[in-house]
């Protein structure tokens, strides 16, 4: 393996170099979903300033205005685009300050997701052994598993066991977790895959030569030439952890209905869908699959774009 | 062959010893036992006697070789919220989830395998350009969303399908009730069905497409084509035959997921199964319910995977042969 590498040197071009601004500029699908996706975001992170009214804020609920239609005016002369929840607080801003909820479990999740995957792949790619048996074992255990099934697992096992009085506090951490631990399997394969290419190069062969400690060579050295792939699984999940804490949520296991969240929101307009009031749930639900389409199509958009080899399933 | 099974059996045991640890050790560690048997009134003395009844004294791994011994017979405890055996609550949901899963299964699958040929082979038509995108949106959407949609639609806003529940149901045997026996049930499977169903349909419709496609610029189509075969004889016969083979696997293969997203549909649905079962023993923490749960899905998938993975091995020999060979590089 090593002597065929040291006969063909490769460039390897940084993966942002190749094109991949222009393919992105060219692209509609892409711009579209791009520009959606940073809207959505900006206006989650600026939900304070966005949002009519303060969702946190218990005096924002006029129980008098409860389950008003979209576009109503309130008693106190409050203007309500969306309507209002049973408790009688405005839906845009409950969806506003949901999407913050939510898109703070997903990116958590992601991030957390990736950090163990990433360090079990660059670990068990580089040094094989029993750990890299092992690991690889696991991961292929549970992928013989739904991801929402093991989601949903731990965080109701972890619901269970922790004490009741420190549940809420507790609820969002548990679920980044759970979450994060449903997904992490395809980070470390992925990055296994690569490591396993990068480590016998020319390169490697020669930070090792000149004694560079295996560490140093896996962080500074094979690390960032594995990423490329990673943001790829990173974007993709992305979506995936938004609608997994959704459907937790949804199903009551997931953030505490203190706080809302798109699932939570649809929860609470479940219950109210035989009194025709569709505003509290259809809502939430349609800005779930507004978010969820316009990251999927950039993820899609992003792996045709630099075509990695995405598993080494 | 000889040794990928026994691996395969070897993982398989694994899982499900993992899964049975996990809630030996929920059911010893999370709250005590004792308390949860005795009153408030019970004595030191007598919560002791009662601890050592119980063999809460012994060393755990002894405690663990009575508790498998326990769940090999079926004794898997009392449920707290509703202070029946749990063997039998799980065994009285069990139907509602096997009607439903084998249900929306067949509408993935005789929906998807039909729709699924008709834009390969009309690949360049409105509806089935049409078909795709829906399919796409489809994989967006979640499953909890879809459901509550078709209820908004067919329940609230036209009234023609229940909306929650399983309808009247008919005892068959000792223990198995079935809602497809009558019209109320039958309804009332319609909705959730539908939902758990679609997007298993929309992977199996685009899977067929593809290899459809694939197939139908195949040599041999081409020379059924010469030789002036109608070209429904070389479409269903010879195309579509063909096609089926990954549909089989992924069928065999979605069954699992299905059966996770069960839990979505019942809570949607209020379905009266394991996966609502589930949700109400987490809410509740009630603690033998979810241990139990862990050993019967860990059982249930272990034993599922198993079984495709021989099957799927014992049709195909090249499967056979990539499992050696992955193994051998990984």
């Amino acid at each position: 393996m090593s002597a065929q590498s040291v006969t063909k040197p490769e460039p390897a071009p940084r993966w942002w170099q190749d094109d991949l601004l222009h393919d992105f500029l060219r692209s509609p699908v892409a711009l579209t979903a791009a520009l959606l996706t940073v809207a959505i975001v900006a206006i989650a992170v600026g939900a304070d300033v966005v949002a009519p009214y303060d969702s946190n804020d218990p005096a924002s609920a006029n129980l008098i205005d409860a389950r008003l239609p979209p576009g109503s005016i309130g008693l106190i002369g409050n203007r309500y685009l969306l309507g209002t929840d049973p408790l009688g607080r405005d839906m845009l801003s409950a969806i506003i300050f949901g999407l913050r909820t939510s898109l703070m479990v997903g990116a958590a999740s992601v991030l957390l997701a990736a950090a163990i995957g990433i360090t079990l792949g660059l670990i068990c790619g580089y040094f094989r052994g029993l750990l890299d048996t092992i690991v690889m074992r696991i991961a292929d255990l549970q992928l013989s598993f739904p991801a929402i099934l093991i989601a949903l697992l731990i965080d109701g096992v972890t619901r269970t066991v922790v004490d009741r009085g420190t549940h809420d506090r507790l609820a969002i951490p548990v679920l980044i977790a759970a979450i994060a631990a449903s997904y992490w399997v395809q980070y470390a394969r992925t990055v296994r895959g690569l490591v396993l290419v990068e480590r016998g190069k020319e390169y490697v062969l020669a930070a090792r030569v000149t004694g560079v400690s295996p560490l140093r060579i896996i962080a500074t050295h094979i690390q960032p030439n594995v990423m490329g792939p990673v943001f790829v699984v990173a974007t993709i999940n992305m979506s995936l952890a938004i609608l997994t804490e959704a459907t937790l949520s949804f199903l009551g296991v997931g953030v505490p209905p203190t706080k809302p969240s798109l699932g939570s929101l649809v929860r609470i307009g479940n219950e109210f869908l035989f009194s025709g009031d569709w505003w509290i749930s259809i809502f939430p639900g349609a800005m779930l699959v507004v978010l969820c389409l316009a990251v999927n199509l950039l993820g899609d958009w992003l792996r045709d774009a630099l075509n990695p080899k995405l598993s080494d399933g | 062959m000889g040794t990928f099974i026994v691996q395969r059996i070897s993982q398989t045991l694994f899982v499900v010893l993992g899964a049975a640890l996990a809630s030996f050790a929920l059911l010893r560690y999370v709250g005590d036992p004792v308390n949860n048997m005795v009153g408030q009134a019970a004595s030191l003395a007598e919560r002791d006697a009662m601890r050592r009844a119980l063999g809460l004294d012994d060393p755990v791994i002894l405690q663990f070789f009575h508790f498998l011994r326990d769940v090999a017979v079926g004794d898997l405890g009392i449920s707290y919220s509703f202070g029946v055996p749990v063997v039998r609550l799980l065994w009285e949901r069990l139907p509602a989830t096997v009607e439903l899963s084998v249900c929306a299964m067949l509408v993935a699958t005789l929906l998807g395998v039909p729709l699924g040929v008709w834009t390969a082979l009309h690949r360049r038509s409105v509806l089935s350009h049409v078909l795709l995108v829906v399919s796409l949106i489809g994989v967006a959407l979640p499953t909890f969303l879809i459901g509550i949609v078709f209820i908004l639609i067919f329940s609230v806003w036209l009234g023609w399908l229940p909306s929650f529940g399983r309808g009247a149901t008919v005892a068959i045997g000792q223990s198995w009730t079935t809602g497809l026996l009558t019209v109320s049930g039958l309804k009332a499977l319609v909705l959730p069905s539908l939902t758990l169903g679609l997007f298993q349909m929309t992977l199996i419709m685009r899977l067929v497409r593809a290899e459809m496609l694939e197939v139908l610029r195949t040599d041999y189509i081409k020379f059924a084509r010469a030789r002036g075969l109608p070209s429904a004889t070389i479409n269903y016969d010879h195309a579509l035959r063909n096609t089926l083979i990954p549909v089989v696997t992924v069928v065999g293969l979605q069954f699992g997921n299905i059966f996770a997203f069960s839990i979505i549909v019942e809570a949607v649905f209020q379905w009266p199964g394991l996966g609502l079962l589930v949700i109400q023993s987490i809410q509740f923490a009630d603690v033998p319910l979810l241990a139990s749960y862990l050993v019967l899905i860990a059982f249930g998938f272990a034993l599922i995977n198993l079984a495709v993975d021989l099957i799927y091995a014992a049709i195909d020999p090249r499967v056979r042969a990539d499992m050696t060979i992955s193994r051998a590089v990984s």
